[in-house]
């Protein structure tokens, strides 16, 4: 079912515009009608706390373009994290407890991806039911006894900044991986075939692209972030336990959604989504500034999916009554 | 050919042996299993699962999805509890207005989105999920309720047994069932839900009427999600904001591995009380080999896998079936 | 349970004059249909003759611009499918939608499921479903589900379903086309039983053999208009041929003699069981062969066959001497061939993507600076080939639905030629678009060759593959039938051989 029409892709390029005039309307009211919005603690706690979920989004927009979606992500963090603080339990020096929760995370990725591509189950459905995989297995592991003992060097790296200023330690690990990311989408041939694929798949595969293999390279992709991101969100909070990063998945997924990827397929941007991730960090950081209730935070999320799910199909309708309108009166 | 549709007839009927089947097993390991406050024990703990299985069971058949329940459940638990603390002298019937009252808001909203605005049901569901739960912490506000606070009738109610085997809760969930089943096999917006499912644009050109089957049917998990709510309090006799949460997974768990395709069109509420049953029955057996509780969640993934793939392999039969035919007509 | 008495031989459909247009293409053009009840009907024509058009214009899918159309008496109500059901005419499409996970009984009768009381009564569903496979000659059982149904045994099924909504016109697109020989007797069976309840069964076929077999009269349509209306005893296969094709073969086509050289393309005894057994052929430098046949035979999976786009079970491939693996189409467009596929808009193109972004899609190779896509030259790529084949479009960043089937066509050569082929296979070039870009495509095609280029066609429309080619390879039910060189053939003996009918003297 595609409702994607050159008219919604004409709406597309000015919704990141419109995401970025958000964002900035945002942080402008915030600094308005807070007093320390702006200062560089807030700006870094705003970074910091975007920078697992930029790290996730940046392939999970590469497969919700490509037609599929990955539910597992934050179980499959959180199961890295656990792995990552078990194997430094067991002995491993850190940079080696590093890769494995890397391993461990594009492991899950390329379970999920062979369940979809090779088995061929709906990724909906695999992926709903791996969230509770990773995660229970996480829990079976590590579940008693979480780690929470980590080397101070690593643990500055996660939550940290460089000095005073506002760049917290992880940034430039999230700015790199974000510039690769948005490189290969809009300027490389397998960015085109992720766009592709997602436009046709049919015409995709007249035109030579292995689908399989290129949803099973975007699977594994995922899975290694939430790898990556598993080791930030360790040494950010000092704590490998098998809660971690619970209700992720909706942020990275609504981020996306709200920065202009639509869930049918065939179409987004980065930069999209890096607002759109922004624009949420920054929301909740105004929330949380204002003294709102934390649980406020869930339902604006689940507003903000919403909305940026269903603006685009309103549109359409009233676009669409208005033409019906004039070839009426003409 | 014929033996295809037999299975798919009898898919039920295999469920059940299986079932039976399985508690066989669980009680050679647990032989407490068996026993009747076992069987009380089994349908007690399965009956909130079961009642949300029948109630997305039609959603699941039109190739939808409704996440949002658990939250429903929770939230709809909390409401009734609060409502009956404030009001001491309510009774049982009030319970079983609120809890699906809460429940048919949340319905009616996704009805609304999903086949009004045609917008992916996952989404959908999935902003009302945490939506709802949301809702359920800013509103409770940290309050609990314990057993103190609900009228004891209800409390009774839920403790009351027929045949000395059969919960209240779960003959309600009985009920459902029955009048469910007989829905969808002999009423007519019963099997548009089937056509719906099974070929979409082939049930617009056949004039069926796609948005306000959609529709009642969001409607009607959110109802149930709602009832279910209260069945929640029933059992467990305490609520706070973190109710049922997470759960959504035991439920269509229970659904796809009682013959629901996620691919929609086939599917009865019998094989989704049947599939809860068993997903609980599994559990069971699981904790009583010395299974350790923290693996429950990643044990219910791994049987949704296995559910997922056994349908998987039952639509490949049939496609090869079809193209072993078109080889022996060409040849 | 009918509702009208109709006699045998009343009028039940009296159409004439029928026009319609679709943008700049006509359809009809003074289009003429009489059907009696209790009479098979068969239409005949090529494809573009109007058959379709007049058919989905009896079902309701499309509203004729002018004409009259009475059914039994009275006016016809166009431009709806419910108001045609409602007025009784029923339709059968080459490929039949059921519901997969429904029973028959409930197939017949969904939406529409008899009630007794407040429960729906499959008791007397199953009952008349029997009842109506019986009246139909066939064996069936009403309780099974549909999924794993034979497209014949689903075809029996609408037609019931037809028959328990009183149609009292029954249309068939093509009904046979998809069947074997021991499926279309049943068929015939079928329409025998509908014809003797005085329903009036209009059906549209390529099978002139199956056609004088069942019809009771015959339809010919040509360009549009209807060229003959005759009882079937009074015409025959060769006069009806005839009208079919009638016209000159007027000189559309520019066919430059090209120097032939080495074969580079080599098929050999290639077999996918479902679709095609058997092939063989081999196709040389400079050279156009054209595959030609009906729908259906098995040409488009043939050319993803060799492409590599569907799987086969054995027989090989080779190119420029190199044997080639199977299901590899990367490997395939490196040994330099080219699929210009049969649905422009479904396989050939990324509709809401760009002109510019479809054009470039396989030309990677060329564009990159470093590890990235040069925008320039990608722009630069797309302005050659606007100039090369005239393409007409606003932007070049314009969406691609936006352009004219045409225009379209000519966006998928675009991208396919940029590669700078060996071996060109086009299916269909020509489908769906206007007589000026039509021209423009074939000379297009004829350059390729003369450039050294091995060209593989594939066409259902006579004019083109006899213009354009320079041996003919006739194609029916999957299997390889006749090869026919350029001075041989004829329009006679390509659809002779295509539509299994005795083989027709020289005419």
């Amino acid at each position: 079912m595609s409702a994607l029409t050159s008219k919604t892709r004409q709406l597309r390029f000015t919704w990141d515009i419109v995401i970025l005039g958000f964002l900035f309307l945002v942080w402008v009211l915030a600094s308005l009608t807070t007093s320390n919005f702006l200062t560089s603690l807030n700006v870094s706690q705003i970074f910091s706390n975007t920078g697992e979920i930029m790290i996730m989004a940046f392939p999970v927009t590469f497969l919700i373009i490509s037609g599929e979606i990955d539910l597992s992500i934050a179980s499959n963090l959180a199961l890295s994290s656990c792995m990552l603080g078990w194997s430094y339990r067991a002995g491993l020096p850190i940079p080696a407890a590093i890769v494995v929760a890397i391993a461990v995370g594009t492991l899950c990725g390329a379970v999920n991806g062979f369940l979809v591509t090779r088995v061929k189950l709906a990724s909906l459905a695999v992926t709903i039911a791996t969230l509770a995989l990773y995660r229970g297995i996480a829990n079976g592991l590590v579940g008693s006894k979480p780690i929470s003992a980590f080397p101070d060097f690593w643990t500055s790296f996660g939550y940290d900044t460089f000095g005073n200023s506002f760049v917290p330690k992880a940034l430039p690990l999230v700015i790199i991986l974000g510039i690769i990311f948005a490189l290969v989408l809009h300027r490389t041939p397998f960015g085109r075939r992720t766009l592709a694929i997602g436009q046709s798949p049919e015409a995709a595969r007249f035109a030579g692209v292995n689908v399989t293999k290129h949803k099973m390279i975007l699977f594994c992709l995922t899975g290694m972030a939430s790898g990556i991101a598993s080791v930030v969100y360790t040494f950010r909070f000092s704590l490998s336990q098998p809660d971690n990063g619970t209700g992720m998945e909706l942020l990275v997924i609504s981020a996306c959604l709200l920065g202009g990827v639509s869930i049918f397929g065939g179409l987004g941007t980065m930069w999209g989504v890096v607002a759109g991730v922004l624009l949420a960090g920054s929301v909740e950081s105004w929330l949380t500034l204002r003294d709102v209730n934390a649980q406020w935070r869930t339902i604006v999320t689940g507003v903000l999916l919403l909305i940026s799910v269903a603006t685009p199909v309103l549109i359409d309708i009233l676009k669409r009554r208005r033409a019906t309108a004039a070839i009426k009166q003409g | 050919m014929h033996k295809l549709a037999l299975s798919f007839k009898n898919r039920e009927l295999s469920l059940l042996v299986i079932l039976v089947f399985t508690i066989g097993l669980t009680s050679l390991i647990n032989p407490r299993f068996i026993t009747g406050s076992g069987t009380r024990d089994l349908f007690s703990s399965t009956a909130v699962v079961a009642l949300l299985a029948i109630g997305i069971a039609p959603i699941v058949i039109m190739r939808h999805i409704d996440l949002s329940i658990s939250s429903t459940v929770g939230f709809s638990a909390w409401i009734v509890a609060a409502q009956c603390a404030a009001h001491p002298n309510y009774k049982v019937w009030q319970a079983f207005i609120i809890g699906p009252a809460v429940g048919l808001c949340v319905g009616i909203v996704n009805g609304l989105l999903v086949a009004g605005l045609r917008l992916p049901s996952l989404v959908v569901t999935l902003g009302t999920l945490y939506i709802v739960r949301g809702l359920d912490y800013v509103v409770s506000n940290s309050v609990d309720y314990n057993s103190q606070d609900l009228p004891k009738s209800l409390m009774k109610l839920g403790e009351t047994t027929y045949f000395g085997l059969i919960p209240f809760p779960f003959v309600l969930v009985i009920i459902f069932m029955i009048v469910a089943s007989i829905y969808m096999k002999y009423r007519k917006p019963g099997r548009d839900r089937y056509a719906i499912g099974s070929n979409p644009p082939a049930a617009e050109l056949v004039g069926i009427k796609v948005f306000r089957r959609t529709f009642m049917s969001f409607v009607f998990s959110g109802t149930t999600a709602g009832l279910a709510g209260v069945l929640y309090l029933m059992r467990f006799a305490q609520v706070d904001a973190t109710a049922f949460y997470g759960q959504e997974l035991a439920v269509v768990a229970a659904v796809v591995i009682g013959g629901i395709s996620i691919n929609g069109g086939i599917g009865t509420a019998q094989g989704a009380v049947i599939g809860a049953l068993l997903v609980q029955t599994i559990q069971g057996g699981l904790s009583a080999l010395g299974v350790d509780a923290f693996w429950k969640q990643a044990i219910n993934g791994a049987l949704l896998i296995v559910a997922l793939f056994s349908d998987r392999v039952l639509a490949r039969r049939s496609e090869r079936a079809l193209l072993a035919q078109r080889i022996k007509e060409r040849a | 349970m009918e509702s009208m008495v109709t006699s045998k031989g009343d009028l039940v459909l009296e159409i004439s004059g029928l026009q319609k247009r679709f943008g700049g293409a006509i359809a009809l053009s003074n289009a003429k249909l009489t059907i009696r009840a209790g009479e098979i009907h068969a239409l005949l024509g090529e494809n573009g003759a109007g058959k379709s058009t007049m058919l989905k214009i009896l079902a309701g899918v499309h509203a004729p611009d002018s004409g009259t159309l009475n059914l039994e008496g009275k006016p016809f109500v166009t431009g709806s499918t419910q108001t045609s059901i409602d007025q009784g005419i029923a339709v059968i499409y080459q490929e039949p939608s059921l519901f997969l996970d429904l029973t028959l009984a409930e197939n017949v009768f969904i939406g529409r499921q008899p009630m007794k009381g407040a429960t729906i009564d499959w008791n007397f569903a199953q009952q008349e479903a029997s009842r109506l496979f019986k009246q139909l000659g066939v064996e069936l059982d009403p309780k099974r589900v549909a999924r794993g149904l034979s497209i014949a045994d689903q075809q029996v099924v609408e037609i019931a379903k037809a028959l328990s909504m009183d149609a009292k016109v029954i249309l068939m697109d093509e009904p046979t086309a998809a069947l074997s020989s021991s499926e279309v007797e049943r068929l015939m069976t079928v329409m025998r039983s509908l014809r003797d309840s005085n329903k009036a069964v209009i059906f549209v076929s390529h099978r002139l053999d199956e056609v004088f077999a069942i019809s009771d009269f015959i339809t010919v349509m040509r360009d549009g208009a209807t060229v003959s209306e005759a009882k079937v005893g009074a015409t025959d296969l060769q006069k009806v041929i005839k009208d079919m094709v009638g016209r000159e073969l007027t000189e559309l086509f520019p066919k430059t003699e090209n120097k032939i050289g080495e074969v580079v393309l080599e098929v050999n005894d290639v077999t996918n069981p479902a679709y095609f057994r058997n092939i063989s052929f081999k196709v040389r430098k400079g050279e156009i062969v054209a595959l030609a046949g009906l729908v259906g035979s098995g040409r488009s999976e043939v050319a993803r066959a060799i492409f590599g786009i569907d799987d086969y079970e054995s027989g090989t491939v080779t190119v420029k001497g190199k044997l080639m693996g199977k299901n590899n189409p990367v490997t395939a467009m490196e040994q330099g061939m080219a699929l210009v596929p049969e649905d422009r808009r479904q396989q050939g193109l990324f509709m809401v993507a760009s002109v510019n972004k479809n054009i470039s899609m396989e030309s990677f190779g060329n564009l990159m600076k470093g590890l990235f896509i040069d925008f320039g030259k990608e722009r630069e790529l797309s302005e050659t080939w606007k100039q090369k084949l005239s393409i007409k479009y606003d932007n070049q960043r314009d969406p691609v639905e936006r352009l004219s089937g045409g225009n379209q066509q000519k966006t998928v050569l675009a991208k396919w030629l940029a590669t700078d082929p060996d071996i060109l296979i086009v299916d269909e070039p020509t489908r769906g678009i206007d007589v000026g870009t039509k021209a423009e495509v074939h000379r297009l095609l004829n350059q390729a060759a003369s450039e050294g280029k091995a060209i593989l066609m594939i066409s259902s429309e006579l004019p083109e593959v006899l213009g354009m080619a320079d041996r003919i390879i006739v194609m029916r039910e999957g299997r390889q039938v006749a090869e026919l060189s350029r001075s041989e053939a004829t329009q006679e003996k390509v659809i002779a051989a295509a539509t299994s009918s005795a083989k027709v003297g020289a005419n």
